[in-house]
């Protein structure tokens, strides 16, 4: 008994990773428009499982609160109230089809050439970081603590460049939503 | 004290979710009864009395006395409780009517979706600090153990609350549009952007004890808010928690705030094509929404597990050690289950009691009230949890 729950512990990855790549499976091939948020919906917690399952705590429940609170919510009422008609959606995705197919190969390549070797070999010695200092850090503080230091104290500069970026989405879509309102 | 196996902490785990169930079904359907009674009382009415109300044997006699004496007999201030078995029955043996044209399995899962959110929320909510009791040697697997007052107090609870419960918004949408009706939709979508919306201050409201205790585990902030400051966190921080007793109406849909009810726009709002039991865990996953709004506001507000206010813990602890029976010692100056638990009940009634007594708002007001209004209170109200963590934090 205790041996086979201290290996399902040590397995949780592999169980909420089948999870997402099963939401994400139903997101794909899903005829309706909601079935697919919900299957991306799955694939998101599954997704927070997995980073909890890794002892990340906060990027676990951060991917709750934002992916799966808010983004997808977003995601289920564009995709309620704008109901595409069948004969259109066909014809979006049949365009995209062969490109589409042409980068997953390409990515689906890339990938497998950097991670030839940790797929079937050996796993790396350390974990890659920018900053080990704040590893070593993490062990006594908690994982949010760590995040925070790492985003405010270290990091700052780059985080705020990161906001504009959001910023810029956000402004955009101001500017697009009010063209068409003139 | 005995470190307990991954086994053994798992079946108290279990142990500790049985407790919270059981906590959720003992208060939800009393708090179903308060709110008639209660608000029969807010309108001069005596509210559920005639339900299984009997004229015969010794109540009978008592009761029929007093209404020819012209008062209201002390006992049909409980008779209406018996209403209680008759809602339970009517929701479980009610025809579970499955509209024709309605995405099955989405109709299916959306209320379970709105229940599980809401009751998966208690996982971090801790109700004591440290051990809530100690198991007895003789119990098989985990005898002698400690049971702690969390089922999982981590490190970072609150944002897990936060996150569940955000979660549950997808019950509300997803029932709306799994019915394939007009209103439903409507409802849905309009109580889905109000949940939404809601959430923006509200989690900015509960930064300000995040920032005044330094932490995100819920057992922390809650102690931080109790002890940690001279008073409880009710006095530093009123405006913070009236804002988010506000938009803890709002997210569970309650009056003044109930838009997706709103019965003369919308009919019943998204649950009206649903019946039955799956209607049942709409209704219980709006009431467990409250609990969970309440034990929040009581755990950071208004000093969770600790009776004494206003720091006379240091004052008033070695009196009652020294001056009343033992007895009565360790509850008076400890931390306990029993006085968050009552905090939850006075909020719960707070609830029914706002409910009685002020209207209900226009769409455009609710949506006017938190992106105009208590978004940038919530902002002035975090810089005074700044000043104040400033000024005590020595």
């Amino acid at each position: 008994m205790e041996q086979l729950l201290i290996k399902i512990g040590q397995n949780f990855f592999l169980i909420f990773g089948v999870i997402a790549l099963g939401g994400a499976t139903t997101m794909i091939f899903a005829k309706n428009a909601v079935h697919s948020v919900m299957g991306f919906l799955l694939s998101m917690l599954a997704v927070a499982g997995c980073y909890l399952s890794f002892g990340a705590e906060f990027m676990g429940v951060a991917q709750l609160l934002v992916y799966a609170g808010g983004i997808v919510v977003l995601f289920l009422f564009v995709v309620m109230l704008v109901e595409l008609s069948k004969a259109k959606e066909k014809g979006l995705f049949q365009r995209q089809t062969p490109f589409a197919l042409a980068l997953v190969l390409a990515g689906a390549v890339a990938f497998v050439g950097v991670f030839w070797k940790t797929l079937f070999g050996a796993s790396a010695r350390e974990a890659l970081t920018l900053a080990p200092g704040l590893v070593a850090q993490g062990e006594k503080l908690g994982n949010a603590q760590m995040v925070s230091r790492g985003l405010f104290a270290e990091y700052l500069l780059p985080f705020e460049i990161l906001s504009v970026i959001l910023l810029v989405a956000l402004v955009g879509a101001v500017v697009l939503a009010k063209a068409e309102r003139v | 004290m005995p470190t307990p196996t991954l086994t053994q902490s798992l079946v108290i785990a279990l142990l500790q979710a049985i407790l919270v169930v059981v906590f959720i079904f003992v208060v939800v359907p009393l708090t179903l009864y308060a709110e008639r009674k209660v608000l029969g009382y807010l309108q001069l009415r005596l509210g559920a009395t005639r339900v299984a109300g009997s004229l015969t044997g010794l109540t009978g006699f008592i009761n029929r006395n007093m209404w020819k004496l012209g008062k209201v007999p002390m006992l049909s201030y409980w008779r209406g409780i018996v209403m209680l078995v008759g809602d339970i029955l009517k929701m479980i043996l009610k025809e579970d009517i499955l509209p024709t044209k309605a995405d099955k399995f989405v109709f299916f899962i959306a209320p379970a979706i709105s229940f599980c959110a809401s009751v998966i929320v208690f996982a971090a909510i801790s109700f004591v600090p440290g051990t809530l009791f100690t198991l007895p040697a003789w119990v098989p697997i985990i005898g002698g153990l400690p049971v702690s007052g969390a089922i999982g107090d981590v490190n970072v609870g609150l944002l897990w609350i936060l996150g569940v419960a955000s979660v549950g918004v997808y019950g509300i949408v997803l029932a709306g549009w799994a019915s394939n009706s007009k209103y439903p939709l409507l409802g849905g979508l309009r109580s889905g952007a109000q949940i939404v919306s809601y959430e923006v201050p509200l989690t900015l409201s509960l930064l300000a004890p995040v920032v005044m205790s330094g932490s995100l585990q819920f057992g922390e902030i809650s102690r931080g808010m109790a002890v940690g400051l001279p008073f409880w966190g009710i006095v530093p921080q009123f405006l913070g928690f009236f804002i988010y007793l506000t938009c803890g109406f709002a997210e569970t849909n309650r009056l003044p705030f109930d838009m997706p009810e709103a019965e003369n726009e919308l009919v019943a709002g998204f649950h009206t094509e649903y019946s039955g039991m799956k209607f049942g865990f709409f209704y219980l996953a709006e009431y467990i929404n409250m609990v969970v709004v309440a034990a929040l506001a009581s755990a950071f507000f208004l000093g969770g597990p600790w009776l004494m206010p206003f720091g006379l813990h240091g004052l008033l602890n070695p009196f009652f050690s020294a001056h009343l029976p033992a007895l009565l010692v360790p509850f008076l100056c400890q931390p306990h289950a029993i006085f968050f638990v009552v905090k939850i009940i006075f909020l719960l009634f707070v609830y029914i009691w706002v409910r009685g007594t002020i209207p209900r708002y226009r769409y455009d007001q609710v949506m006017a009230i938190a992106w105009k209004y208590l978004i940038p209170l919530t902002l002035v109200n975090l810089l005074l949890a700044a000043a104040v963590r400033y000024c005590c934090a020595v």
